[in-house]
């Protein structure tokens, strides 16, 4: 059979490519040429380029701070969905009368957008007392409902027979989710904490929300703000941009195919 | 033995209900709450000063009579909905491509997909400096090949603004788009295709009648997250126009945070964010019925 | 559990190598961080030149102040000691009023360690 010839096809992608990579070039040169970067015209080439302008935005604002917070806050939603979403995940593969009510309640909130929320979550943190606090910042991220299902799915592909087994051994239910049930659902953990990790890492509105002091503010509310207040005329945002990015595209570029599985399993967040 | 296996039961629904208990709460307190209490609120007046008192639909009134912004931001984010299915699209004819059996098909993908899980704020800042009419990639595109002779302040005329924000949106959201089109694509079972190559169906045909029904419950799964980008392009409209210039890229999103936590008015933002709610409601269930129902599936 | 396949594994060997570059870029910083920045002032005919008063400014936002001031010993080098900067201009100045070019200084981090390249003085004003 004859095939196409493929380098139409070729063709088209490279431009595809070529577009979608010129936004990330155009930063990355602009982060490190020496030139006033409003003269017109843009060199497309870095003219005199040095690294300085990460140096100074290390110092100039606290990146460091910032970093930590995002840090702490992403690590507190990843511990507190592996733990939770186990939980109620395995709970669901069991039966008990209300199940469907509870499948029902949680596809129900999958229905609704964090964006609809907005204000009362404001009022019931404030209520619980922990705006402006590490805690206060992961609250609503210490569970998604596709990663409830994801571990649904399984821990419901594990073998009863493995169960039985472990339950004639006496073995307590929480052992049975450690010892068993985990170590065979590998994909699902590394799905998990990469989903809970962009969604964390990227977080804008929510800590803009609930984070009232310069100290506590995370990466994207840092960038923000530095836009806001310093913008100035040399490469030291978009260095600051380019110093965002790279822990992001690393992660994500390490763990690829358990991001796409997650979000295809799923899609709209949780 | 039955107290036994009574005393096991109850064991065994008490563990349920302690495993099921954090993640529920969690979803209580975050959606289900939230979600009464801004009913109950936008038909309340509220303050942190004084205790709430009823006043019925006195914001539902002044949001549609007397707020132009309003009206200002659902224009806005119905455009910015209506622009999906140029994505949608664009995105299908790349995943089309990717999937057919080209030699780095995966590096493609890749470099398409780099764009998703960078933090929006980053992707704003970005996009705002390549719209920058000194510094920017396309001012110096059309300058240079003389389309235009003096720089184009993208993100300050009331025509572009708006564009230019749903155009980054498009950079970033077009991976996500092509990853999911790209799944429901290589679930098709080839013996289909097989089956009408040899039958004589012309490669279109192929496509309208093959591929496109059974891509159904991906677009749709497309077109629910198009409807959801347009909430969540906070991000994009807080760093590159911030709602300017003057309401033109207002997006109902962002009105609602400034109305609640700019000028503190937690009741009318309330009642607006119901109206958003409610308008994410009745395009899902549009886009559900335009889909054939079930959400696209074509099976029970 | 199969060690030899966890090592090789991207989860571990990605964060081991950050770590590892972390590690040791920290440990750089740590034998290098004594704020000493010194260098040699010399006129244009590459002669050292003694007694000259040599200056540092930092940034403060936009523009430069005078942060310390040494004087050069006889063969013509000077030293700044515990300087927590890692931003600067150098300048040197004679007492017959002859001055050098103002040099900037740009560190790869706070109180780097730096040997500046000569500065070079001559009767044209800076």
């Amino acid at each position: 059979m004859r095939r196409a010839p493929s380098w139409p096809r070729h063709a088209i992608m490279l431009v595809v490519s070529f577009l979608m990579l010129v936004p990330f070039y155009w930063v990355v040169k602009t982060s490190l040429t020496g030139e006033n970067i409003y003269a017109y015209p843009p060199h497309i080439v870095p003219v005199d380029p040095h690294l300085f302008h990460y140096v100074d935005v290390w110092y100039l604002i606290p990146f460091p701070r910032y970093l930590l917070n995002s840090v702490i806050v992403t690590a507190m939603a990843i511990c507190g969905n592996l733990l939770f979403n186990t939980a109620a995940g395995y709970a669901l593969t069991k039966q008990f009368p209300g199940r469907r009510w509870v499948v029902l309640l949680f596809l129900s909130c999958m229905l609704i957008p964090f964006q609809a929320t907005i204000i009362p979550a404001y009022l019931i943190t404030s209520w619980l007392g922990v705006l402006n606090s590490y805690l206060g910042t992961a609250l609503p991220l210490l569970s998604t409902i596709i990663c409830i299902f994801i571990f649904k799915a399984s821990f419901e592909a594990v073998p009863r027979s493995l169960i039985d087994a472990a339950r004639v051994d006496g073995l307590s239910e929480w052992r049975i989710i450690v010892r068993i049930m985990l170590p065979l659902s590998k994909s699902a953990i590394a799905t998990n904490v990469i989903l809970t990790f962009i969604w964390s890492w990227n977080a804008f509105l929510w800590p803009l929300i609930v984070i009232r002091t310069s100290e506590m503010q995370t990466l994207p509310l840092g960038l923000a703000r530095f836009l806001s207040v310093m913008e100035d005329t040399t490469g030291a945002l978009f260095a600051f941009v380019v110093m965002v990015l790279v822990p992001g595209l690393t992660i994500f570029l390490m763990a690829q195919k358990e991001f796409i599985r997650g979000l295809t399993t799923g899609a709209t967040k949780g | 033995m039955t107290s036994w296996y009574q005393r096991k039961r109850t064991r065994e629904l008490a563990l349920v209900a302690c495993f099921l208990a954090p993640a529920l709460t969690i979803f209580f307190l975050y959606r289900l709450l939230p979600l009464g209490w801004n009913v109950l609120l936008s038909f309340q007046s509220w303050s942190p000063l004084k205790a709430a008192a009823w006043i019925g639909v006195d914001h539902y009134e002044e949001m549609l009579l007397d707020d132009d912004v309003f009206w200002d931001a659902l224009t806005n984010t119905l455009i910015f909905i209506g622009c999906s299915p140029i994505a949608i699209a664009l995105a299908l004819a790349i995943a089309l491509l990717v999937n057919s059996d080209l030699r780095g098909a995966a590096i493609y993908r890749t470099i398409v997909f780099l764009s998703y899980p960078l933090m929006t704020v980053a992707v704003g800042i970005i996009w705002r400096w390549l719209y920058d009419e000194r510094g920017g990639f396309f001012n110096y595109v059309l300058r240079s090949s003389g389309v235009i002779d003096q720089p184009v302040k993208f993100l300050q005329s009331f025509d572009w603004a708006l564009p230019c924000v749903i155009a980054a949106d498009f950079w970033q959201v077009l991976g996500f788009y092509m990853i999911i089109l790209l799944t429901g694509l290589q679930s098709i079972p080839q013996h289909l295709y097989e089956a009408a190559r040899v039958d004589g169906v012309p490669a279109s045909a192929r496509f309208w009648r093959i591929t496109l029904p059974l891509l159904r419950p991906s677009i749709f799964l497309c077109i629910v997250v198009g409807i959801l980008n347009s909430f969540t392009s906070f991000d994009l409209v807080y760093v590159m126009t911030n709602g300017g210039p003057g309401h033109a890229t207002e997006l109902l999103i962002t009105y609602i945070y400034k109305v609640g936590f700019g000028q503190s008015r937690f009741d009318y933002a309330a009642a607006l964010t119901v109206v958003q709610f409610l308008l994410l409601v009745v395009l899902t269930m549009l886009a559900n019925r335009l889909a054939g129902g079930n959400a696209g599936s074509l099976e029970r | 559990m199969n060690w030899r396949r966890f090592l090789m594994h991207r989860f571990f060997v990605v964060p081991a190598a950050v770590a590892v570059l972390v590690a040791g870029w920290n440990i750089y910083i740590a034998f290098n961080d004594g704020g000493i920045i010194e260098g040699e002032v010399r006129d244009r005919a590459g002669a050292p030149v003694p007694g000259a008063t040599v200056i540092f400014f930092e940034r403060n936002f936009v523009y430069y102040q005078e942060k310390q001031r040494t004087v050069t010993d006889a063969h013509g080098a000077y030293r700044f000691d515990g300087m927590q900067v890692h931003v600067g201009q150098l300048e040197a100045r004679t007492a017959d009023g002859r001055q050098s070019e103002r040099r900037q200084l740009r560190l790869w981090f706070r109180a780097q360690n730096a040997e500046v390249t000569p500065l070079i003085v001559d009767a044209r004003r800076g």
